[in-house]
């Protein structure tokens, strides 16, 4: 099994994300992840797939501290999570960017200012805030929708003003789930040449999806889920065969 | 990992600036809110402004009663009437002889003429008095000395039934007594009031704050996931909190002013046929603005109370 950014020998490269054997639990006792482990190294793009329960979403949220891990830790760069509490949970979720399948829009409010929510977040200044709003919204085709409500844009464009949103904060890492779920494929084609560019601006990307036909074509390292296992970790290389 | 430091250079906060606009923001914005349902609004201010203004009206009453009563006690007054055929030499004597003591602040001698000129001005009385004094009978009224004391009052007015010419000393400390008891009773009544509808009040604040933060939960749950802080979230609900507040101190105000008017006029007119100039009083501007920032401030611990326990619910939990 292929371990990015594990430890080897004495020194131990930089990791993004790392998940030590990490089990969750829910109240009901179903388990939704069991000893997974795992790390993403610096501008690193990959996919965790399986079947519906497999433990994507659990995975995702444990990564948005959302949920918190029944046993195990997960790692932030060297930062333990399980010691991330009050006020700076909601400083870690400023770190990693995510992109909802249903876009989780705010539809009261106009696509610039939806985009915009990270920066405020932040406390950035108003003009600095405009401008970097603007650039987003120039980069992913959406300029002439700055002001439109999400209500009025096409599922393509909202999981674009989606995408915007998380990206503009210039996050560590980025977490879509099942991103293209409702696109169609030139769309989600767009969506993923633009994903795989983020690395070399140095975001991380984690891409949770069902689509195999989408994955083969990426070629990424893929993390496999069954029923809370890790199953499998294929390296790019390994991914014609898989 | 990637150069989280270089990020956050590039990601910079502006401290004060940006925590002054989110304020400002959520002012305005939930002032927006506050009218977006104008008939529920309306509702949560009106019964918000009831409950202020029990208590409230009741203790305006009680201080214009405790008013009334001091004007009454302030003059703590025994009245000496002294026996028929006492004459005016000895009447003045005996004034003289007692302002001497000194158990005694003062005294005042009011001759019969006197009180009978008093009795036909306050009595309303005056043209039955005029008839009778017309059939030619003498004065009824005997001297009255009005005895101010210096010290305890109850044994000056024992120490003055003693004298001989006294015939009748009035001295009214148990009706006194009586009502200070009664004045304490009413405050405490108004108090313990003012404790339970400001409860109700809170929990009115509360329970709208919380109606509104179901209608807005997916909002505020995409605002957690995006790293909003809980004093963000919290900001815009303690401000609609506060706006309730106020504008209910405010409607409980114009309810007792509205009151005030009404009542004024008769009252005056009432006390003015028994010979005093007794006007009821309002709220004054200091007490006004004490009730207007009580009723924000209770708005706001509502909100408070009710977005901080929403917020624990919505920590992530381990089990």
């Amino acid at each position: 099994m292929h371990d990015a950014g594990a430890p080897s020998g004495d020194t131990a490269p930089m990791t993004v994300l790392r998940f030590d054997n990490v089990s969750k639990q829910y109240p009901g006792g179903h388990v939704a992840l069991s000893e997974v482990s795992f790390a993403v190294a610096p501008g690193e793009m990959l996919f965790v797939t399986g079947h519906s329960g497999a433990g994507k979403s659990t995975l995702l949220k444990l990564i948005q501290l959302a949920e918190r891990p029944s046993r195990g830790a997960v790692l932030f760069g060297e930062k333990n999570l399980a010691k991330v509490r009050g006020g700076k949970v909601a400083l870690h979720r400023r770190s990693v960017g995510v992109v909802y399948q249903n876009h989780q829009l705010l539809m009261d409010r106009s696509v610039g200012e939806n985009v915009a929510l990270p920066l405020i977040l932040r406390g950035m200044k108003r003009g600095e805030i405009g401008k970097r709003v603007r650039s987003m919204l120039e980069r992913l085709g959406l300029a002439a929708r700055e002001r439109a409500l999400p209500s009025q844009l096409s599922a393509g464009e909202q999981q674009r003003v989606g995408i915007a949103r998380a990206l503009v904060a210039e996050p560590e890492l980025l977490v879509a789930d099942e991103p293209t779920g409702n696109l169609d494929p030139t769309l989600s084609a767009e969506i993923m040449a633009l994903f795989a560019a983020l690395p070399e601006r140095g975001t991380s990307v984690l891409v949770a999806s069902h689509d195999l036909g989408l994955i083969k074509r990426m070629k990424k390292r893929v993390l496999v889920l069954d029923q809370g296992r890790l199953a499998d970790d294929i390296p790019p290389e390994d991914l014609a065969d898989a | 990992m990637p150069d989280g430091t270089k990020r956050d250079k590039r990601v910079q906060s502006t401290g004060v600036g940006a925590w002054f606009d989110h304020h400002l923001y959520s002012l305005v914005a939930s002032f927006g809110r506050f009218f977006r349902r104008p008939w529920a609004t309306l509702l949560t201010i009106g019964v918000m402004a009831v409950a202020l203004a029990l208590p409230l009206g009741l203790w305006v009453v009680l201080n214009n009663v405790q008013r009334f009563a001091g004007e009454v006690q302030g003059s703590r007054q025994i009245s000496v009437f002294l026996k028929d055929g006492t004459d005016a030499a000895r009447a003045n004597a005996l004034a003289g002889e007692l302002r001497k003591r000194a158990d005694i602040a003062a005294v005042t001698l009011r001759t019969p003429e006197e009180g009978l000129q008093q009795l036909r001005t306050r009595s309303g009385l005056g043209d039955a008095i005029d008839a009778l004094a017309a059939t030619g009978d003498a004065n009824p009224l005997p001297f009255l000395l009005l005895v101010t004391p210096s010290g305890d009052d109850l044994t000056l007015a024992e120490s003055l039934r003693t004298l001989p010419e006294a015939d009748l000393v009035q001295h009214d400390a148990v009706w006194r007594g009586r009502l200070d008891n009664w004045l304490r009773f009413g405050g405490r009544v108004a108090l313990v009031l003012a404790l339970l509808l400001g409860l109700g009040a809170l929990l009115v604040v509360g329970n709208t704050v919380r109606l509104d933060i179901q209608s807005r939960r997916e909002e505020i749950g995409v605002l957690q996931l995006l790293g909003a802080s809980d004093g963000f979230i919290r900001r815009p609900f303690l401000y609609l909190g506060a706006w309730y507040g106020l504008a209910a101190g405010a409607l409980a105000l114009a309810m007792l002013t509205a009151a005030w008017m009404a009542l004024r006029a008769p009252l005056a007119d009432l006390a003015s046929s028994y010979g005093s100039g007794f006007a009821l009083q309002g709220v004054d501007q200091v007490q006004a603005a004490v009730v207007v920032g009580g009723a924000t401030l209770l708005g706001w611990i509502g909100a408070g109370i009710v977005t901080g326990h929403f917020l624990r619910q919505t920590r992530p939990t381990s089990h």
